[in-house]
């Protein structure tokens, strides 16, 4: 059981939000804590197909090792689980806090906390095109990885100006590969056409595709050059799909309406521009890049011209939770924080934009993990989610292409899977956005 | 131990049998589904396949997972053989080789563009046989004030 100084541990967060799903404050928990894997476990991941070792395509020395997932009962995912990963002991856990232990017991999966079996669980087989190469030789692998399990990801770039600026976002902890300038090549291109066109072929495994990328600002107007590469792959993968629309969601930057127009033509559904931290201040602050390119105005107007492309409820931007409380930078209280990001939840809201949150990961390599900075209060992550819930409820925002299985690491939209039903693509009340 | 019965987990592995389950809402509002794919696993449970992530039912389902609610389930053989199973919502699968079976059953039964959000796995806790003759001999027993004197049982000729 967490001993976090003087904060609510589970059962105390559970015992005084009893409208509150135990296992979400669970998988909020596994996120905070971590979770070790025993020897048994780790045998069980091999016998049940959950663990791949893609160290020879990957051309690693080792920590090769890709894992399907761990899910609860419930199908939401088990965070924390980087002990199984090349992340193992990179992840910056709150002091003292005992991370949880998953061991296979009489032939089942058990979540172990102080030795005390208190969930069980699932792992997620890898899937079928692991293992495969492209016409050219590409492992499949290294083109188009999964997760969560209904999930496929497709970068788009990987390269992140804001760190080559020296600017990056606090708690970003993908300094090494984001360094690396290269866009896809025809090659590649293809690469990525032969992998998907792989991929779905496997029967009733996906639902969810995500296209990321770092942060180019270049071109004649602001994010010209992103955009573009965004548009290269959507064109590609019009040609997996045979179809003009491609269900995948976009995280990228805060694209300009007129290149969001080009990008919805290229197929685009769904579009997550994150603005991390909602408090202006606060955001130059740790977001120091997309406050230089080009600030915190600019890219609150890009969500709320999204949905006027994309459409209501087709727009998701997104807290890194917990940043805004990192000292010196951030609030000093956790019901300034709450309030100050419940506003920006409503305010986006009103224009037909949905806000979900992420617990802040505190990484090796990120500026966060060199000033031993840790994410907030269980508790903290609990009264958000209800928050954001209540808001969407009274805005009856779907959230369908971010919830628990197309994302899977947002505890608000894990809560949206009782309010699916209460959605609508007209405007509600004084909202604008439709 | 299973709570069910050879009889019960015949019944329900029938084809022809009528399946129903039932949940309720935040407000207690009662739903009630065809769940012809209900069957019985080897560990005793019983499983389902969610056709729609967003109907009612299977809102019902994963509040009454998250909050320890029960559910109900009805079964009913061509012969009027009838049970009620209560039970709790386990697990809700949507990967993995259960899964999988529920889903490509459903593609063989509807066809290519159809399928399943997910297979609930349910525990059963309590079993009562809802046949007419059964649930009449109990009553007859519990409340024999409650009868028509008519009846061939009490007005022997």
């Amino acid at each position: 059981m967490s001993k976090n100084n003087g904060e609510l541990n589970l059962k105390q967060v559970a015992e005084k939000h009893t409208d509150f799903p135990q296992l979400i404050i669970r998988k909020i928990d596994t996120a905070l804590r971590g979770v070790n894997f025993t020897e048994r476990a780790v045998k069980k991941a091999w016998d049940l197909n959950a663990l791949y070792d893609a160290a020879p395509e990957l051309e690693t020395k080792g920590a090769g090792l890709v894992f399907g997932g761990a899910l609860f009962r419930d199908g939401t995912l088990v965070q924390g689980v980087e002990s199984i990963s090349s992340l193992r002991g990179r992840i910056l856990r709150k002091d003292k806090a005992a991370p949880y232990t998953l061991d296979a017991i009489d032939g089942k999966l058990w979540l172990l906390d102080d030795k005390q079996p208190v969930e069980e669980i699932d792992f997620v087989p890898i899937p079928e095109y692991y293992g495969k190469k492209t016409s050219r030789g590409t492992p499949m692998i290294k083109v188009v990885r999964t997760g969560p399990p209904d999930c496929l990801n497709v970068n788009v770039y990987g390269y992140c100006l804001f760190w080559k600026e020296k600017l990056p976002c606090k708690y970003c902890c993908f300094q090494e590969s984001l360094l690396r300038e290269g866009l896809h090549t025809q090659e590649s291109l293809d690469d990525i056409y032969e992998t998907v066109s792989e991929a779905l072929k496997e029967k009733g495994r996906w639902t969810g595709m995500r296209l990321i990328a770092g942060s180019d600002f270049r071109g004649k107007t602001p994010y010209e050059n992103d955009s573009n590469e965004y548009i290269r792959v959507l064109k590609t993968l019009q040609r997996s799909f045979g179809t003009k629309n491609i269900y995948a969601r976009l995280v990228a930057s805060a694209v300009p309406k007129e290149h969001l127009e080009r990008v919805k033509e290229a197929g685009a559904v769904a579009y997550e521009p994150h603005i991390e931290v909602w408090d202006k201040k606060v955001f130059g602050k740790i977001c120091p890049g997309k406050a230089k390119f080009f600030g915190w105005q600019y890219w609150v107007d890009n969500i709320i011209d999204a949905v006027k492309v994309f459409g209501r409820g087709n727009v998701c931007s997104q807290l890194v939770a917990g940043a805004e409380l990192a000292q010196p930078y951030g609030f000093k209280s956790v019901e300034k924080a709450l309030k100050s990001n419940l506003e920006g939840v409503e305010f986006l809201a009103q224009h037909g934009a949905n806000v979900s949150f992420c617990v802040l990961w505190v990484g090796q390599g990120s500026v966060f993990f060199a000033e031993k900075q840790t994410a907030a209060p269980l508790e903290y992550y609990v009264r958000l989610a209800k928050g954001i819930r209540d808001i969407r409820k009274k805005y009856k925002l779907a959230v369908d292409f971010n919830d628990y299985r197309r994302c899977a690491i947002h505890p608000d939209t894990d809560l949206a899977r009782l309010d699916y039903n209460e959605v609508s693509y007209e405007p509600v009340g004084a909202g604008e956005g439709r | 131990m299973s709570k069910l019965s050879k009889e019960v987990v015949d019944l329900i592995k029938d084809c022809a049998s009528i399946k129903i389950v039932t949940t309720t809402d935040e407000n207690g509002n009662p739903h009630a589904a065809f769940k012809g794919c209900l069957t019985v696993l080897e560990d005793g449970n019983l499983a389902f396949a969610e056709t729609l992530e967003g109907s009612q039912n299977n809102i019902n389902l994963v509040r009454s997972l998250w909050f320890d609610k029960n559910v109900q389930l009805t079964v009913r053989g061509k012969d009027g053989k009838t049970f009620q199973i209560k039970g709790k919502p386990y697990k809700y699968s949507y990967t993995g080789p259960l899964y999988k079976k529920f889903y490509l059953a459903a593609r063989k039964k509807r066809g290519q563009d159809s399928e399943i959000s997910g297979v609930w796995v349910i525990v059963p806790e309590e079993v009562r046989d809802e046949t007419y003759e059964a649930r009449k001999k109990i009553e007859d027993e519990l409340h024999p004030f409650f009868r028509h004197f008519d009846r061939e049982s009490v007005l022997v000729k």
